[in-house]
């Protein structure tokens, strides 16, 4: 008697632990969708791109100094090569990508700063989530704003200074981009901020420090790894923006530091390479894939940088 | 207690989906949806370049109100990416039709030929001017092919049988009599079939009327074209992108700059932009249409013969695009900025094309 | 605030000059960033404001018989594809007798929309009565006599910079003055999809394309996500496997998003033949690439859930498997809802990946389901904006309202929930 009601005990027990082992298999399952999308990316841009490198040394594309993929459309015309030297996109990213940061580091910095420290809870409450809708505003709509109203104001206030602005310069499509980070810096500052441990705070006040000074010369020095960590994602978020440049930034490949002059990102080149009349498989579309295989490679990166000084910042005060 | 009864219904509703969602990202499709992909298709698909796609889509429209089909899906996907899709298969999982703004070249007939389509259908749209525009804040512009060519080609001619970068930074410096304003051109990127037309007709134009590299033609093909065909790379030519409507709001913030796009923009702009002259023609419909004004090019879009009949209408789609209501003289494209064929030769186009014969390219 | 009024030295009044000018200094960054915001609001606001409503024209239509079914079988179809032309362009001359020759009449017709025949054939169908009878039927009037009745365009510019001329404003003040010319609201704007004819299109189809691929978004990434959360914030010890794991999502939250489009168009389009420009891969896109955002927010909420809940759930006999989906996740399910709810809306925006898998196209009919060819809203903005006819320029921006209203929607009902069911430990 005793003996089957143990029976169905252990019974029940392993069907529930098999259930538990199906459920964790299951969980398990789950988390690898992320590896398998890692491996996909990575998969799908490195197989066009060694086709890529197949036709353009890898060297050409890394080193060489323009970028000019004036390849024929038909194969009987001139420059069947191209020149593919991905430092001219390289460089027209990261100075929209300076002039964004330019822009988003004073503003996104002292907004966190004041919402952390300095704000009273209701306008806390009111303010934080309209800067969050800053972030929730999709980046076509900044495109669409940047070329249509911000590039001709530039160009206007320049012609007032008496001197010449291109109307795709790099200075409207960066600061608009700008403003799309603000709320990115803000948010991720805001939390390291607070994490500073109140000890600190309380000890500057004990010395008779005032608010401001205790924020710029113990809070904030406390928290600089961890703010520079949030600075680094939002330069990696630069890097990657799609739309805004696509919409407001030019398609000429200068190798230039003038805001006021017309640059190109990587990721303008790949939207136009991939859209374009030209013949498929050819060296130009398969360039689109090696310059997101760069791309991945550069924002993951400063990604893995960026979470490490966080990370340690975070470890320091845990 | 509501709440967390609705809470658990969520779970459970997401943990249902997360098999079915977990095995259509990480494996391949089940039955079900392959099912799906590969069952026959009731709507015409079009594929294909951007400059013809306003027209493409203008019929579409007018097809599904007026007929009891579906109206076409037209998607822009660019000359070169058209023909890729168009020639990677038969049957109904592949597009019918692609636009071009080019004609289809041997290697595209060979690559459709190698996945079993044999038989192309060419349809000759009409034709699209290629003009230069400026705002009509500033003069109208009045310039040659060969003053064009000087202002843009990477090298020019040095005068004494050589070539020298292009150094000219003023209108003027290139012929006294055009304004003393700096040379800003906004146009299409090499990717584009547009710059592509514009390349062959003006600045091979311009650069022809210098008679030594007009003979080099036939001695040394390569060196001519290197000539010719490069366009300058600092900031007197921008390349501005496909996107020809912000073109034309980027000239009117900058009245000393001129763009290069299709005549259709010039068209519906007409109230803000102004053609430029080009060899004492003005870019008009009338010009275009007869062929004196220099820059124009034909626009095409070719069907798959096999896949009449498997998917419903596309005879009748044919009949429509080629009608006189749509692509001649007075038709609706026309108003869409298309510059129709002339009628003899609108007549002869659109008989061939409802017997449906078959391209080849001599 | 700390009172530290202790003194009143000139040093310490300049000490309190400082704070308070630090203070003004965050006040101005928080102003110029909202002050961007609502810039941009606004120019958008009077851009796109126009497009709500839209010039209709009254026209008496007599719908005689041997126009409309010679045949007298009133079938449905037949209906619909007649030629109503003639009998409106007679409903105009009743107006304006002027236009007799051939040119002229074209002109005049085209006052009225392209797609007022098919309107008509419409009601036709609907009502096959009508035929017989004379009526006056109201119906859209062309973009062109739109942006005119709009004031959009100015009749003090010389008439052959003009689209509209001199004669076809006389013929609109002539209807005007009779009291056949009105503005209406814009209806066509809801409930059509695409056209090529500004008065004609929608939102409608690009509005369901969103839908649905949102929906395939919610359906994968939604589960996906919180039970990648669960395991690797319950489940999980730590491991080689875990830390890769956790990488892995780290970093996927930063790979730029046109980067998750040539994975969809080389793996899902190219490799699994899943059918181009759909919902269905414009939503498994989207999911993979919101992924990450639910699966880092599900985590830091399932973080905050204390201890204690586990333990005494535990400790009552539950197993893993039920402390978990029992006590833990519905208790933190706000929260991930919240995550879920503001990562969908970023998907919402989302455009440059949906570029490369080919969902910029033109549609017409409206989707029916995910297997469907769509388009997105963000997409529609982007193609509108590239359009050539100026009556898109209105519906550009008005696109972008209703986007937007979407997005402040998800975002406020995100907030509700999180204020609504947020516990306090």
């Amino acid at each position: 008697m005793s003996q089957s009601r143990d029976l169905t005990l252990r019974r029940a027990n392993r069907r529930s632990q098999l259930r538990e082992y199906a459920i964790q298999g299951l969980l398990i399952a789950c988390s690898f969708v992320a590896i398998f999308t890692t491996i996909g990316i990575v998969a799908s841009l490195a197989f066009e791109a060694i086709r890529f490198f197949g036709k353009i040394p890898i060297t050409e594309f890394l080193f060489s100094l323009e970028w000019s993929p004036q390849t024929a459309i038909r194969a009987d015309q001139v420059g069947a090569s191209g020149k593919f030297g991905v430092l001219p996109l390289l460089s027209g990213t990261l100075l929209i990508s300076f002039i964004a940061m330019s822009v988003a580091t004073p503003l996104g910095l002292l907004s966190a700063v004041y919402l952390a420290e300095f704000a009273k809870p209701k306008t806390r409450n009111m303010i934080k989530p309209l800067l969050e809708l800053l972030a929730g505003i999709p980046t076509v709509v900044y495109g669409f704003f940047a070329a249509l109203v911000v590039a001709p104001i530039i160009r206007g206030m320049g012609a007032g200074a008496g001197f010449e602005i291109s109307s795709e310069s790099a200075l409207a499509a960066g600061s608009v981009m700008g403003i799309m980070l603000v709320p990115f810096i803000s948010s991720l500052s805001d939390d390291v901020i607070n994490a500073v441990p109140q000890a600190l705070r309380d000890a500057s006040y004990g010395m008779g420090a005032t608010h401001t000074e205790t924020v710029t010369k113990v809070v904030l020095p406390a928290a600089t790894p961890g703010i520079i960590g949030s600075l680094l994602l939002a330069v990696s978020r630069a890097i990657g923006e799609t739309m805004i440049v696509v919409m407001a930034a030019g398609l000429a490949a200068n190798l230039t530091a003038n805001p006021f002059e017309a640059v190109t990102t990587m990721t303008v080149q790949i939207v136009t390479l991939l859209t374009g009349d030209q013949e498929f498989d050819s060296a130009k579309t398969l360039a689109a894939f090696a310059i997101a295989l760069f791309l991945l490679v550069l924002t993951l990166g400063l990604n893995i940088v960026a979470l490490r000084t966080v990370d340690k910042y975070k470890k320091k005060y845990a | 207690m509501m709440k967390k009864l609705l809470l658990c219904g969520v779970v459970a509703v997401g943990l249902a989906a997360c098999g079915g969602g977990d095995s259509s990202t990480t494996d391949a499709p089940s039955a079900g949806e392959k099912a799906a992909v590969t069952s026959g298709r009731d709507q015409i698909k079009i594929v294909g370049s951007s400059t013809v796609y306003p027209f493409s889509t203008t019929v579409a429209e007018n097809f599904g109100r007026s007929t009891s089909f579906k109206t076409p899906i037209v998607e822009s996907t660019g000359s070169g990416g058209g023909l890729k899709l168009f020639c990677s298969g038969v049957g109904a999982n592949h597009p019918d039709m692609t636009n071009a703004s080019r004609r289809i070249k041997a290697s595209e007939i060979k690559r459709c030929a190698d996945n079993g389509i044999n038989d192309i259908i060419e349809v000759k749209v009409g034709y699209d001017g290629i003009v230069l525009a400026n705002s009509r804040k500033s003069d109208q512009f009045n310039i040659t092919l060969r003053e064009l060519y000087l202002a843009l080609a990477k090298d020019i001619p040095n005068g004494n049988g050589g070539t020298k970068p292009n150094d000219h930074q003023r209108w003027n410096e290139i012929n006294p009599a055009l304004p003393d304003t700096k040379i800003e051109i906004l146009g299409p990127p090499p990717t584009s079939g547009t710059r592509d037309a514009f390349v062959e007709l003006a600045m091979e134009g311009g650069c022809q009327t210098f008679d030594w590299i007009a003979a080099m033609e036939k001695t040394d093909k390569d060196t001519y074209k290197a000539i010719c065909h490069s366009f300058r790379e600092d900031d007197n030519f921008i390349e501005a992108g496909e996107n020809d409507n912000l073109i034309v709001q980027k000239l009117n913030a900058n009245p000393n700059a001129l763009g290069i796009f299709g005549f259709g923009f010039l068209d519906q702009n007409a109230d803000s932009v102004q053609g430029t002259v080009i060899n004492d023609v003005v870019p008009t419909f009338e010009n275009i249409s007869d062929g004196s004004y220099p820059v124009s090019r034909s626009l095409f879009f070719y069907v798959k013969k096999d896949n009449i009949g498997v998917v419903p209408g596309i005879e009748e789609f044919l009949n429509e695009f080629t009608s006189e209501r749509a692509s001649g003289q007075d038709g609706y494209l026309a108003e869409k900025g298309l510059i129709p064929m002339k009628p003899e030769e609108h007549a002869a186009r659109k008989a061939s094309v409802l017997a449906l014969e078959t391209v080849s390219l001599d | 605030m700390p009172d530290y009024l202790l003194s009143t030295s000139p040093a310490m009044a300049k000490r309190h000059a400082r704070h308070t000018r630090f203070q003004w200094y965050g006040r101005i960054a928080i102003a110029i960033s909202i002050s961007f915001m609502l810039l941009m609001f606004t120019a958008i606001f009077f851009r796109g404001i126009g497009a709500f409503q839209k010039t209709m024209i009254a026209v008496d239509v007599q719908f005689t018989e041997s126009q409309i079914d010679p045949s007298g079988t009133r079938d449905e179809n037949s209906l619909k594809q007649a030629n109503y032309k003639p009998i409106l362009l007679q409903g105009l001359q009743q107006v304006i007798p002027g236009a007799t020759e051939r040119r002229d009449r074209n002109n005049l017709y085209k006052l009225l929309s392209n797609g007022a025949t098919f309107d008509l054939g419409e009601r036709v169908a609907r009502k096959p009565e009508l035929i017989g009878t004379s009526q006056r039927v109201w119906v859209a009037a062309s973009s062109e006599v739109d942006l005119y009745v709009k004031g959009k365009i100015d009749p003090d510019v010389p008439e052959d910079l003009r689209r509209l001329k001199d004669r076809d404003i006389a013929w609109i003040e002539t209807l005007r003055a009779s009291g056949q010319v009105k503005k209406q609201f814009n209806k066509t704007f809801f409930t059509s999809g695409d056209s090529r004819a500004p008065e004609m299109a929608g939102i409608l189809s690009a509005a369901l394309g969103s839908f649905f691929s949102l929906l395939i978004c919610f359906l994968i990434a939604f589960p996906l996500g919180i039970l990648t959360a669960v395991y690797l914030e319950e489940y999980a010890r730590k491991s080689r496997l875990t830390d890769l794991i956790e990488v892995n999502i780290n970093n996927l939250a930063a790979v730029p998003s046109i980067v998750f489009g040539l994975l969809g168009l080389a793996i899902f389009l190219n490799f699994f033949n899943l059918p181009r420009s759909t919902p269905l891969v414009g939503g498994m896109v989207l999911a993979l690439m919101t992924l990450p955002t639910i699966i880092i927010a599900s985590r830091s909420i399932l973080r905050s859930i204390p201890q204690a809940t586990r333990d005494a759930a535990l400790g009552l006999g539950a197993s893993k498997t039920q402390t978990t989906f029992h006590h833990v996740v519905p208790l933190a399910m706000p929260g991930m809802l919240t995550g879920t709810i503001l990562g969908m809306a970023r998907a919402l925006g989302e455009t440059a990946p949906l570029l490369m898998i080919g969902m910029v196209a033109f549609i017409v009919d409206v989707p029916k389901g995910v297997t469907d060819v769509a388009t997105a809203l963000p997409v529609q903005i982007f193609l509108w904006a590239d359009s050539p006819e100026k009556g898109f320029v209105e519906l550009t921006s008005a696109a972008i309202m209703v986007l937007l209203v979407f997005l402040i929607l998800m975002n406020v009902f995100a907030v509700y929930l999180r204020k609504k069911l947020e516990r306090r430990w």
